[in-house]
């Protein structure tokens, strides 16, 4: 299972209220072209998603926040996970996608295979992660899904996944005119 | 030195309903309040880009927030002004201390960036205020003014003894 067959099974379960932020790069083109409505596709500021998806869960409590990350920008923004935890915003669901490279950039690898996802997020007192390893295996995802965005607190989800083979067209949208059609949605 | 309860309610009035950062000395006062208040609250980030990313997210929730720093934070978050807040045009009301001055002459890890704290500023085109207790409520007025006309981040330079002794 690649990262963008996850996104692609994400869309069966969400009902379109849900606020999206995806990290930038493949993430955030597959979130573009796969996942319906306005979300936030940022297209710079490695490292930042799990932040601008904690300031979006503060200022809609009553929303689910989701953010979809990469393994390298995840990994970038590391200690933005504690103040997460610090916070735990009941609202916040993010789902690391992690394939173990840098793919936009070309396939370098990143440092994530050194890391057990779910010990060492626990280890930041965050409760309810869940970690699975979908590389040479297609998996029915609904399920997973439907528990985090049920779960009635902080989510954490980390797949890992096999590297992407879709080429997708760069998002057709200036970040100013993302930002309008989010706030007008 | 600045009220800093009567900064806090004219930030209220404003509209802010968030601040986030990591701390400075020349900022103990504020922090303390805010970690207090409960219109305001305040998010300890780990760094700074971090609380640049946590503003940015709550304004694309609709609402404002406020941003304190060292100026050794403006180091840190070049990216996340050019690629995210100026990019996606967000506002963003930022506190920075002045390191680097007179007060600061035994303390060299401030010096470097303190001579070249308006450079940067400069550099990444981010209208600036000394922010100064003699018509601060003017100061914090036009630069709040201009972040709402722009829709984008500003900047107050905060000397030692503004807001702290």
């Amino acid at each position: 299972m690649k990262g963008a067959d996850v996104i692609s099974q994400l869309n069966d379960v969400l009902d379109g209220d849900e606020l999206i932020v995806s990290s930038n790069g493949n993430v955030s083109r597959q979130t573009y072209h796969l996942l319906p409505g306005s979300q936030i596709y940022l297209r710079g500021s490695m490292g930042l998603p799990v932040s601008v998806g904690l300031g979006l869960a503060l200022a809609h409590p009553e929303k689910t926040v989701i953010v979809l990350t990469g393994d390298g920008n995840f990994l970038m923004g590391l200690s933005s996970m504690v103040t997460v935890s610090y916070l735990s915003p009941p609202n916040l669901k993010i789902i690391i996608l992690d394939n173990q490279l840098y793919a936009t950039t070309g396939g370098q690898e990143t440092t994530s295979s050194k890391i057990n996802y779910k010990t060492m997020i626990e280890g930041m007192r965050i409760t309810n992660v869940r970690s699975f390893d979908f590389r040479d295996l297609d998996h029915n995802l609904e399920e997973l899904f439907l528990e985090s965005l049920r779960y009635e607190g902080l989510d954490v989800l980390h797949l890992q996944v096999e590297e992407d083979t879709l080429e997708l067209d760069n998002i057709p949208l200036h970040p100013e005119q993302i930002t309008k059609n989010f706030q007008n949605r | 030195m600045i009220d800093t309860f009567e900064l806090i309610d004219y930030l209220k009035d404003k509209g802010f309903s968030l601040s986030a950062g990591v701390p400075c000395s020349y900022f103990k006062d504020l922090i303390n309040m805010l970690e207090k208040d409960s219109e305001i609250s305040y998010i300890p980030a780990t760094r700074e880009d971090e609380a640049v990313g946590i503003a940015s997210g709550y304004y694309f929730g609709g609402k404002q927030g406020f941003l304190i720093m060292q100026n050794s934070g403006l180091a840190t978050i070049g990216d996340a002004l050019t690629s995210l807040a100026q990019l996606y045009k967000i506002p963003l009301l930022i506190f920075v201390s002045y390191r680097g001055l007179e007060p600061d002459a035994d303390f060299p890890e401030h010096l470097i960036m303190g001579d070249v704290t308006k450079n940067v500023l400069d550099s990444y085109k981010i209208p600036y205020w000394l922010f100064e207790e003699e018509k601060w409520k003017d100061i914090l007025s036009e630069s709040i003014e201009r972040m709402n006309e722009t829709s984008l981040p500003v900047c107050l330079l905060v000397k030692k003894g503004v807001l702290s002794e």
